[in-house]
């Protein structure tokens, strides 16, 4: 019986052993080789001292290594904690922190950059690097991760998790403060899988493009599909878009997932897209953040036979809404409906359900309702709560997920994204907590006053835009400013307008009024 | 004057205003610029679209490899195959 996230592996390798699982570049690998190096890892991590449930990071690239941990963390009873790679050492401290993490898997070359704050992270007991490279002077054991890999496993495996047991932790980016750990069960994940696999129509023949990073929700549940229905998973690192094309076309790809940036780029007027035919390409996805209706529609002219499915997840609640691809031309806009085993509730502010056309806060119920934030129970109080319209005598028996996110429906009861109830800002599929950026901003010490807003852009969704009040009314370097957000942030968090203010707009409480600065960008 | 400056100047002066990081770390020939995390592939596009209005070229498709961008020597090397490719 599969009920753990690393049974998905260990079934496709009944099934097809000899079936290529994992490509990369020039590297390929059968199930048989990824669980083959995965138990090796599993057994390591036991060796070095994991136990059921404590937090091993992986800080990696797009790699095969990154996709053994998973598993490898996951046998172990371990929890892995997937990091983006894109992120600076000031945030990969934050989370090795937050969630007392134990162990590290990551590069010789991340860790040179890593070495000043590792001492910071008082719970991690040891650090496993992949690849060649010289390392820093730590005080940390370090272990090879291809010797770790080859440890052998035992005959009998035994392990006392269940699924409702703590599998990942994804960290994410809410309206306020630094990135919490949305912590999600073997239960969710595995029942993420199973439901998008099943609408996807996914089987053993899909070869699926990872792009997204693992460290999203949507990414991970990529993989997941792809072993769990014994498909191909293929990765790629690239700098341009047409390296993706090319990928597509080389490796006979069938399904895509990208976030709208993505199609803005592969859309380009004179991209490879336009000159060849996609044959393989069966579907692709669409999700964290509306898809812009003119690249939808070049979508569709270039890709005239790759079904489209617009998808809408949120890390909380791992994933909730698609759009059939049939629908596609009566709703172009719609975020479609809940998503299998899930019910979609449009709640007003009274906690009843709206009427078609009536704005209200989408609630998800469903099997992959996360466990809540990491070691942050008013959070999650916040996010998860009894389900409302449930009736008395079952009590308070579920929790569904808040999420946040205004949304209406048509008479057909298909979804529309209106906005966010709060002030997170959305760029290229990342959450940015406006909070994130000002705190940033505050260290350079230059700044009696810093608010952060979103502000539309074509191809990125939003980008960050910051209002500041100089300290004793100095005159401002913003070119400065932004300098130092860069050395802290990755880019996409950093401000791409700064204005200047001589007053701060506020509310009658005192606080910054951020819909009068919305207003003063006309949204 | 802006015209005495070489592409190699132009280029750099480009990613030093552009990517703060740059300044802190400095742009060196060879560095590449994934692997040193100065630019991430959305960058290379604003540097892509900055050579085109800088320069007066015409980046086709086929020309947006790693190879022609992975570096600013690289970069300046591809500049100066289109610059002399135009006078010809």
């Amino acid at each position: 019986m599969n009920f753990l996230i690393w049974h998905l592996l260990r079934d496709s390798v009944r099934r097809v052993p000899e079936k290529e699982a994992l490509v990369h570049g020039e590297r390929r690998l059968t199930y048989r080789d990824v669980a083959a190096q995965a138990a090796g890892l599993a057994t390591s991590l036991r060796t070095f001292g994991v136990k059921r449930g404590e937090r091993v990071g992986i800080y990696l690239e797009a790699s095969v290594p990154q996709v053994i941990s998973i598993f490898g963390v996951s046998q172990s009873e371990g929890v892995y904690v997937p990091i983006n790679a894109l992120l600076h050492p000031e945030q990969v401290m934050h989370i090795a922190r937050d969630c007392g993490m134990k162990a590290l898997i990551t590069t010789p070359a991340k860790l040179q950059v890593l070495v000043d704050v590792l001492p910071q992270i008082p719970s991690l007991e040891f650090l496993i690097v992949t690849g060649a490279g010289a390392l820093p002077d730590l005080r940390l054991p370090v272990h090879q991760f291809d010797d770790s890999c080859a440890a052998q496993s035992p005959a009998v495996w035994k392990e006392s998790s269940i699924e409702k047991d703590l599998a990942a932790i994804l960290y994410t980016s809410g309206s306020t403060g630094k990135p919490k750990g949305v912590m999600l069960s073997h239960a969710n994940v595995v029942a993420g899988s199973r439901i998008v696999s099943t609408y996807l129509g996914i089987t053993e023949t899909e070869r699926i493009l990872a792009v997204l990073p693992f460290s999203f929700d949507a990414g991970m549940n990529q993989l997941m599909t792809a072993f769990e229905k014994g498909g191909t998973l293929v990765l790629i690192n690239f700098m341009f878009a047409r390296e993706i094309v090319q990928v597509l076309l080389k490796e006979r790809i069938t399904g895509l997932a990208g976030v709208p940036t993505l199609w803005s780029l592969i859309t380009q007027p004179n991209s490879t897209l336009s000159k060849q035919p996609m044959a393989n390409l069966r579907y692709i996805t669409n999700t964290g953040g509306a898809m812009p209706q003119a690249v939808l529609k070049v979508l569709r002219e270039l890709l005239p036979t790759t079904k489209i499915f617009l998808m809408y997840g949120l890390t909380e609640a791992f994933r909730s809404t698609y759009l059939p691809p049939e629908e596609l031309d009566r709703r172009p806009s719609s975020m479609g409906k809940a998503i299998p085993d899930t019910e979609i509730l449009v709640l007003n502010d009274k906690g009843e359900i709206c009427k078609p056309g009536e704005a209200g806060e989408l609630v998800h119920r469903g099997p992959t309702v996360s466990l809540g934030y990491w070691n942050r129970p008013e959070d999650t109080a916040r996010a998860l709560r009894p389900n409302p319209l449930l009736p008395p005598e079952l009590g308070d028996c579920e929790r569904v997920c808040y999420s946040g996110d205004l949304v209406k429906t048509d008479e057909d009861g298909f979804l529309y994204f209106i906005g966010r109830r709060d002030t997170m800002i959305k760029s290229s599929g990342f959450r940015i907590s406006p909070t994130e950026v000002e705190e940033v901003l505050f260290q350079t010490g230059k700044l009696r006053s810093a608010a952060v807003i979103g502000v539309p852009d074509d191809v990125l969704g939003q980008v960050v835009k910051a209002f500041v009040i100089a300290r004793d009314g100095d005159p401002l370097d913003t070119e400065a400013l932004l300098a130092a957000c860069a050395e802290k942030m990755p880019r996409y968090m950093v401000p791409k307008f700064i204005e200047v203010l001589a007053e701060m707009p506020k509310t009658s409480s005192g606080k910054v009024d951020y819909p009068a600065l919305r207003r003063r960008e006309g949204l | 004057m802006e015209q005495a400056q070489t592409v190699e100047d132009r280029v750099r002066d480009f990613v030093l205003r552009q990517f703060p990081l740059a300044r802190k770390s400095g742009v060196r020939l060879e560095d590449k610029w994934l692997e040193t995390g100065l630019l991430d592939s959305l960058g290379i596009l604003d540097l892509v679209h900055f050579l085109e209005a800088e320069f007066s070229i015409h980046v086709s498709d086929e020309e947006l490899s790693p190879e022609n961008f992975e570096s600013l020597a690289a970069v300046v090397s591809f500049v100066d195959t289109k610059q002399s490719a135009s006078i010809s």
